[in-house]
């Protein structure tokens, strides 16, 4: 069965985008994030415009993170001071993201860029995510004691702010620099950027990990809510049809995930969404490095 | 198919309305002269093509007669069909630090989103390089007039990649004649066709010269649900953005009602 849609202008498999939706839904529902970082780079595969996959999948993306959010606020697991100073960096990063996308569509990359962030952002967090997830494993093993809390120089940062629920006396300039941060990737990747923001508030900002998932998903859909209303404003790509066949899948697929993730121990399940993670990257890279079939394509004149 | 029905018949009607004059030729005994009927007759069986949420490309079927027999020996029907026009941008990749770059790039302007071209024999046969020029017989006479860069390279990759695209499609099958004189092609319609007019142009061609040239216009747009969200979208960005976020806030909360266990 086939579907028009009608920004992307083109017509595709329903039950396709159906079962890409389940499978995302289910992996992120398993791995706790939202799987953007994962739809995007498909739905480019299966012949969707990269500017409608990255619009689309930030609207997807505020679907697949609403209804996690809503569970997580009911047990108190989101820090609402640490999220709105998230959410307002990342505001204002998801606005310069998407200035900067307009500028890099004009300059007619935009589907190099896409494709560079994501390896290097992938392939980083990926990286990291494995090599901590074994040291846990290996750790545990050897029954020794981790440290929870680490001081660093970021606890040295002027403007001091106590965050109660995540029991943190920090500097608000470290949140401000991840949220900008995170902002401007997920306006360029069309990602809501759980999967960057989780590892830095436990790594960076060194939260608690008990509200670390509520208060990414409070970031994480307010972000790509406003990257979604900036690309329908800018460039016009947001694909509704699109984004609502992704849900239908996606929504069933995130609660059947969840329910086999809480069966999972952490580092294990932190192991496996690093592995995926480098597997995207590693794919991605293998296709900017090889030679392609044709070495001409044909864009819209801007 | 839907359009099949109607544009049979239409068909059936166009093949009673050749036949007769013939069959009255023959059993009025004292044999009138014979009407001076136009020398080409052709119509196209949709004028309008809906894009719809259910849309997968379609064919539009064109028909007509002609007043002389077709064939090898005779006359020959060439049938063109052509899409608004659009600026494209053809780029090149590039190995740049071992990665594959976009590079040069070459514009064109006025380039017809769509091209289909079908006739009863190869049209290189049947005119000359200049008729075909001025009528942009062939798809590399329609790219030679095209505004834009000289290199080869990039308007044979603009051939190709359009080609590739279905949008672009030039003598990919006949048109089909029948009894002599009716003559039928379908011209396909890809999914990604672009909404706007479009202009179907029926030439009779006999012994080198165009000698009958009609042109029937058609409209590719969208309706139903599909052409209110691609208006709402252009016309009231703000809304149409407003309206994408509270539907996916709506089908993740709905999601988690629905599919809540326990």
């Amino acid at each position: 069965m086939s579907v028009y849609l009608p920004i992307a202008e083109m017509s595709v498999d329903a039950l396709l985008l159906l079962s890409i939706g389940l499978g995302v839904g289910w992996l992120s529902g398993l791995f706790g994030v939202g799987g953007g970082f994962l739809l995007t780079p498909l739905l480019i595969l299966i012949g969707i415009p990269a500017p409608v996959a990255v619009a689309s999948g930030a609207n997807q993306t505020i679907g697949a993170s609403v209804s996690g959010l809503i569970a997580q606020w009911r047990r108190g697991n989101v820090d609402p001071r640490m999220g709105a100073v998230l959410l307002v960096a990342g505001l204002a990063g998801s606005a310069a993201g998407t200035q900067l996308f307009v500028f890099l569509r004009s300059l007619g990359q935009i589907d190099l860029a896409v494709s560079l962030f994501y390896v290097v952002v992938l392939g980083t967090v990926g990286a990291l995510m494995v090599r901590e997830s074994v040291r846990a494993i290996l750790r545990r093993r050897h029954a020794k004691p981790a440290r929870t809390h680490q001081h660093s120089w970021l606890h040295g940062l002027p403007f001091k702010m106590r965050f109660r629920k995540s029991r943190l006396y920090i500097s608000v300039i470290p949140p401000m620099l991840v949220g900008f941060g995170i902002g401007i990737l997920s306006a360029i990747m069309g990602v809501g950027g759980g999967f960057m923001l989780v590892p830095a508030m436990i790594y960076l900002l060194g939260m608690p990990t008990g509200t670390t998932i509520g208060t990414s998903l409070f970031q994480v859909t307010f972000v790509s809510a406003n990257v979604t209303l900036l690309q329908a404003l800018q460039t016009g790509s947001v694909d509704i049809v699109l984004t609502l066949l992704l849900l239908a899948g996606g929504v069933a697929g995130a609660q059947f995930g969840a329910a086999m993730g809480s069966r999972l121990r952490g580092e294990e399940t932190r192991a496996l969404l690093g592995l995926l993670v480098l597997a995207v990257a590693a794919r991605l890279l293998w296709d900017l490095l090889q030679t392609p079939g044709s070495l001409y394509f044909l864009g819209p004149a801007t | 198919m839907k359009p099949r029905l109607p544009a049979g018949a239409a068909l059936l009607a166009a093949l009673l309305a050749m036949a007769t004059p013939a069959l009255a030729q023959r059993d009025a005994q004292p044999t009138p002269p014979p009407q001076p009927g136009p020398a080409l007759a052709a119509e196209i069986a949709q004028p309008s093509i809906a894009v719809d949420t259910a849309f997968s490309g379609a064919n539009l079927l064109v028909f007509g007669a002609t007043d002389r027999l077709l064939g090898p020996a005779g006359d020959n029907v060439v049938i063109l069909g052509i899409g608004p026009a659009r600026d494209v941008v053809v780029r090149r990749r590039v190995k740049r630090l071992g990665i594959w770059v976009n590079g040069a790039a070459a514009r064109f302007r006025e380039v017809p989103n769509y091209y289909a071209l079908a006739s009863t024999a190869p049209v290189a046969g049947l005119l000359e390089e200049a008729a075909r020029r001025e009528r942009r017989l062939g798809l590399d006479m329609l790219t030679a007039r095209i505004p834009g860069p000289r290199d080869p390279a990039f308007r044979q990759a603009l051939i190709e990649l359009k080609q590739g695209s279905e949008q672009w499609n030039e003598e990919e099958a006949p048109v089909e004649v029948s009894g002599g004189r009716l003559f039928h092609a379908r011209l396909p319609l890809p999914s990604t066709i672009a909404t706007g007019d479009y202009v179907v142009q029926v030439l009779l061609v006999r012994a080198n010269r165009i000698i009958a040239r009609q042109e029937l216009p058609f409209r590719v747009d969208r309706v139903g649900a599909t052409a209110r969200i691609a208006d709402v979208s252009r016309d009231h960005p703000l809304l149409y953005g407003l309206a994408c976020i509270g539907l996916a806030a709506l089908a993740g909360w709905l999601g988690s009602v629905i599919f809540r266990r326990g």
